[in-house]
């Protein structure tokens, strides 16, 4: 991290955004575990502010620790504007329809398997997503509002969104590695907004730990 | 015959996070004079547990160096009648369960709200009273 990002935060504000989303991941995998009968294992978030020029070697670095990666990407609008991205590796897709359909889906002629493959990662994607920017939203006291959740393609992930992000701007970058329980699958969570949102964010911050006061 | 009324005087806090730290001694009652002694992971919350003998611990889960589930496992060795509240957002049912199965008193969801921290004290205090060799 550049020091001319580093001073954007403060540390005790980072520290509020980092156990905020600490609550607010943590309310996304009970949300998960009330639709799927899986054990979500939580780390501590970390927070990065990265300038946007840096954002495509950040993500390279960080995504190609995983072999072949599946990435459902999110955008969210509001106070707080930006994209959510579930990374996982290539083969959580099964596991995670089986999960999800709690059998062996019947497949269809007009529903390939990789077709439902495909779905059951976004509707897992949209639960974690939804429910961790929709609770740090709660938090913060105010209100997003959603793309509908797609799939991208590993190698196109950074021509995907990152182009609508300012190039002269900084991203802060709300990263959580998860790991499921029984299945040796590990993944990311990346909650990226743009700098519009930083002043915003300072203020709702400081509100946050304010009324606790 | 009722035991007598334990009042906790020692609360130690084990959470990585400052800020959370900061959260939950606000939602303490004001009108009460605890001693407040801090942890910043699982592993300096069993060695403070050790040190200050509290009367209340709150244990957060997600934490680096010991993570609370460890860290309240090595506490309720320490101590069988430790009364260890989990303040977490790791707030999945097998969560609940796994700590239950530890020893853990109970599980409060964060960020904690005072009224259900005077709940949880006061169930804590109850718990304290009842405890063999308590008069």
């Amino acid at each position: 991290m550049s020091s001319e990002t580093n001073d954007i935060f403060s540390d005790e504000e980072k520290d509020i955004l980092q156990e905020i989303m600490n609550i607010a991941f943590g309310s996304a995998t009970a949300d998960l575990a009330e639709v799927i009968d899986i054990f979500v294992e939580l780390s501590v978030p970390q927070i990065h502010l990265i300038p946007v020029g840096e954002l495509p070697d950040f993500l390279k670095n960080t995504i190609h620790a995983y072999d072949e990666t599946v990435i459902v990407d999110q955008k969210f609008w509001g106070d707080f504007s930006g994209s959510g991205l579930l990374v996982l590796p290539s083969r959580a897709t099964k596991e995670m329809l089986m999960l999800l359909a709690d059998k062996e889906p019947e497949v269809s002629f007009t529903k390939t398997m990789a077709t439902l493959e495909k779905e059951s990662l976004v509707e897992i994607g949209n639960i974690l997503i939804g429910a961790c920017v929709g609770k740090l939203s709660e938090l913060l006291k105010t209100f997003a509002t959603y793309s509908p959740p797609r799939i991208i393609n590993g190698s196109n992930v950074q021509n995907a969104f990152i182009k609508s992000f300012d190039p002269s701007q900084t991203a802060i970058v709300l990263k959580t590695i998860f790991k499921f329980e029984h299945k040796d699958l590990s993944g990311l969570l990346l909650l990226l907004a743009n700098q519009e949102s930083i002043g915003w964010l300072r203020k709702a911050l400081h509100e946050f730990l304010e009324s606790y006061e | 015959m009722q035991g007598a009324q334990i009042m906790i005087k020692k609360i130690l806090i084990v959470d990585d996070s400052k800020v959370a730290r900061i959260m939950l001694k606000k939602c303490l009652p004001k009108d009460k004079a605890y001693e407040i002694i801090e942890a910043v992971d699982g592993q300096d919350g069993v060695n403070k547990y050790r040190e200050f003998t509290p009367d209340v611990t709150f244990m957060d889960l997600t934490m680096p160096v010991l993570d609370g589930f460890k860290a309240t496992a090595e506490i309720m060795k320490l101590d069988k009648n430790a009364v260890v509240i989990i303040a977490t957002a790791d707030i999945q049912r097998k969560s609940a369960e796994h700590v239950t199965a530890l020893g853990a008193f109970t599980l409060i969801k964060k960020p904690v709200k005072s009224e259900l921290m005077q709940e949880v004290l006061a169930a804590a205090e109850l718990k304290l009273s009842k405890l063999p060799g308590v008069k």
